[in-house]
């Protein structure tokens, strides 16, 4: 058995203890592999406030019957605390006490991969890729897809949100996609990514459900959807919460400002109506001449000849005034003058209906 | 006329009504933006350290966003030209505040370890990030 100096042992383990919490079900640490030297290696942990400093690991993992690691149960798990941990390495009865600096365990989470990946035929040409995760937190995720097709020679990765769209496809092709995902920024600041999921395919040659016959005709909001989503809900995880954040704050801001509108004009209606519904203009002072020299007779002021204008009169007829010549004074005949006499019948349309008229007919008919 | 603007003034509020999902998160996603920004803009050499709580008290995370919010008006920005976005920024997180649900006894601002400005700015974010999850 190989002792090594009591030196070597820190300068081995200056790799540090690594830890990862694998969707925050359990965590493992790891200080050592097969390379260590066989030494007994024990763990201690403690989180900063606890009473009880330096619990000793319960579950070990062994390498060859060498403690290289340690699993941690979700109930001895707190985050957003500092943790500590201490490995000792015993050999010829000295013990080395070897601490790890402080972490903080939501910084190392990493979720589990994505599953149900699923593919959708769109207008357009377009795929939509969808997925499940089994990490129990949707909003504290962010998800990275990369496809290719079998013509191609390099994956594209493209990092992104909930859903994956790629824009048009080559029915010719078949494609590959996989995804995974990290905890975002808003949960934690980690560095590990989550499994690549298992593949899901898509295209010809392939053994996806569904034959890939062409688009099935969809109804028409759908199209108008599919072209205008990408604006309103664009790639990025970030862009996304960043137009969230303007649409909660300006869409608010604007609707007050409207609102506040609203009531000035309710309390002050007549001053903003005169303002927003203006006088009508008169131009009557243009017209003078017409209203006061002529007395409104547009004709006389226009200046139109005498025989057009009687040439424009309707029809006219009035009752004819019987004048008769006043007997001499010296014979006292009574006098005869139109109101004695019944008035002949007018030459015009009867004022009353008679049995020609249209009117009387339908009357009659009813 | 009166009526018509009686039935927009409701149709406005319902509107307004309709924009406010989840505002919580979405005010701590906000803070923890303007946060990021302070990090890559805030002076480091020959900084003031700062008390930066850790080791959250459940229960008291209002008192431990003012403890942030102190140390927040000592920062400075590094370059004089950030100087209106990094105001704007530092504006924007005093004004924010958090609930205590049951708050008995925390350990004063100043009993905390003092560290320099991009790590007290990472403390805040931590503060943050467990008020986002939880």
């Amino acid at each position: 058995v190989y002792v090594p100096t009591s030196g070597l042992i820190p300068c081995l383990l200056l790799a540090g203890v690594e830890c990862e919490l694998y969707n925050e079900e359990y965590m493992t640490c790891m200080w050592g592999s097969r390379e260590m030297p066989t030494v007994n290696y024990s763990l201690f942990y403690w989180y900063k406030n606890a009473s009880n400093k330096g619990v000793e690991c319960k579950r070990y993992l062994q390498d060859q019957g060498v403690r290289v690691g340690c699993y941690f149960e979700q109930n001895e798990l707190i985050q957003f605390q500092s943790f500590h941990v201490l490995i000792n390495a015993s050999v010829g009865g000295k013990t080395l006490e070897i601490p790890s600096k402080r972490m903080l365990l939501q910084d190392l989470v990493k979720p589990a991969a994505p599953v149900n990946l699923t593919i959708r035929n769109m207008s357009n040409n377009q795929l939509q890729l969808t997925w499940a995760s089994p990490y129990p937190n949707d909003q504290c995720l962010e998800h990275a897809v990369k496809y290719k097709s079998n013509k191609d020679t390099s994956w594209t990765l493209s990092v992104n949100g909930d859903v994956f769209s790629l824009p048009s496809v080559d029915y010719e092709k078949s494609y590959t996609f996989y995804v995974r995902s990290k905890i975002n920024k808003f949960c934690g600041s980690t560095l590990f990514w989550s499994e690549w999921s298992l593949p899901v395919f898509w295209g010809s040659n392939s053994t996806s459900k569904g034959p890939p016959a062409g688009p099935p005709p969809l109804p028409w909001w759908c199209a108008v959807w599919g072209s205008v989503s990408p604006l309103l809900f664009p790639g990025t995880v970030e862009e996304q919460l960043y137009w969230f954040g303007i649409r909660t704050v300006l869409v608010p801001i604007a609707s007050c400002l409207l609102l506040l509108v609203l009531v000035i004009l309710l309390v002050r209606m007549e001053r903003v109506w005169v303002i927003l519904m203006p006088r009508i203009p008169n131009p009557s002072k243009n017209f003078d001449e017409l209203f006061i020299t002529h007395n409104g007779n547009f004709q006389e002021w226009a200046g139109v000849p005498k025989d057009v204008v009687e040439s424009f009169k309707p029809n006219y007829s009035e009752n004819i005034c019987y004048v008769t010549e006043l007997p001499p004074k010296d014979s006292h005949e009574p006098l005869w003058d139109s109101s004695n006499h019944a008035p002949p019948p007018m030459p015009g349309p009867p004022a009353a209906p008679n049995e020609h008229s249209p009117y009387w007919n339908s009357y009659g008919r009813v | 006329m009166k009526r018509m603007i009686i039935f927009c003034m409701l149709f406005f509020c319902s509107t307004m009504v309709l924009t406010e999902t989840s505002p919580r998160r979405a005010k701590y996603r906000q803070i923890l933006r303007k946060i990021e920004e302070l990090e890559s803009m805030v002076k480091e050499k020959d900084a003031e350290l700062l008390y930066t709580p850790e080791n959250f008290v459940d229960g008291c995370e209002n008192t431990t966003v003012t403890c942030f919010k102190k140390g927040i008006l000592k920062l400075q920005p590094a370059r004089s030209q950030d100087t209106p976005k990094f105001t704007k920024a530092i504006r924007i997180v005093s004004r924010f505040t958090a609930k205590d649900k049951q708050c008995n006894a925390t350990p004063p601002c100043e009993s905390y370890e003092k560290k320099t400005p991009k790590n007290f700015l990472k403390g805040f974010e931590n503060l943050i990030q467990m008020l986002f999850k939880n």
